[in-house]
């Protein structure tokens, strides 16, 4: 098992925390500018699209435990979350909409994705992954 | 919204998500182009022909 400097951790923390604030800003730390600006464009637009599908942003809710999962990975997605949540005219979604389903999926998926794109960041910091 | 350029079509909407989730994952599995490039053809014809199937297999269930 190979050892991990200090030095490594230190910049795969910090890589982790950027690839949390905006999807692909930790590849882009890490060298990976190509691979980083197509991450972004992917993870934003799976989570635009799901607020426009009037998709909801997950709260914990007492007496409903998986809102606890889909909470953790909405925020997953980091500042469009936040951003999201501060400006967003309905950031419960609609549950009547037609779309609205789609949208819920759209939104965890980039919040999953982006959770992803941090765990990668950290084995290309720390040379898990070439 | 965004939303107002896509037709509410279920198949549409399931084919855009196939596109995002198989670039995704083609991107992070896979370093060189044609690796990338061939995991998201079979990616996104897994995704698209499976949902397809899983929705011919759920047709004789009621709603």
């Amino acid at each position: 098992m190979s050892e991990v400097s200090d030095a490594s951790r230190r910049r795969g923390a910090l890589a982790v925390l950027l690839a949390w604030v905006f999807p692909g800003l930790g590849h882009f730390y890490l060298g990976r500018r190509k691979s980083a600006v197509l991450f972004a464009v992917i993870v934003i637009a799976c989570f635009v699209l799901g607020l426009s599908f009037e998709g909801r942003l997950y709260t914990i809710q007492s007496g409903q435990p998986l809102t606890i999962l889909a909470t953790f990975a909405v925020y997953g997605a980091g500042l469009p979350n936040i951003v999201a949540r501060l400006f967003s005219a309905n950031p419960g979604g609609s549950a009547l909409s037609v779309t609205y389903e789609y949208g819920c999926a759209y939104i965890l998926t980039a919040g999953l994705m982006n959770l992803l794109l941090m765990l990668d960041a950290w084995d290309i910091a720390t040379g898990k992954k070439k | 919204m965004l939303a107002a350029l896509l037709p509410v079509d279920h198949f549409l909407i399931m084919t855009v998500y196939a596109v995002l989730v198989s670039a995704f994952f083609a991107l992070l599995w896979r370093e060189e182009a044609r690796d990338r490039w061939k995991l998201f053809g079979i990616l996104l014809a897994s995704l698209v022909l499976g949902g397809v199937a899983v929705g011919w297999l759920m047709y004789p269930f009621p709603s």
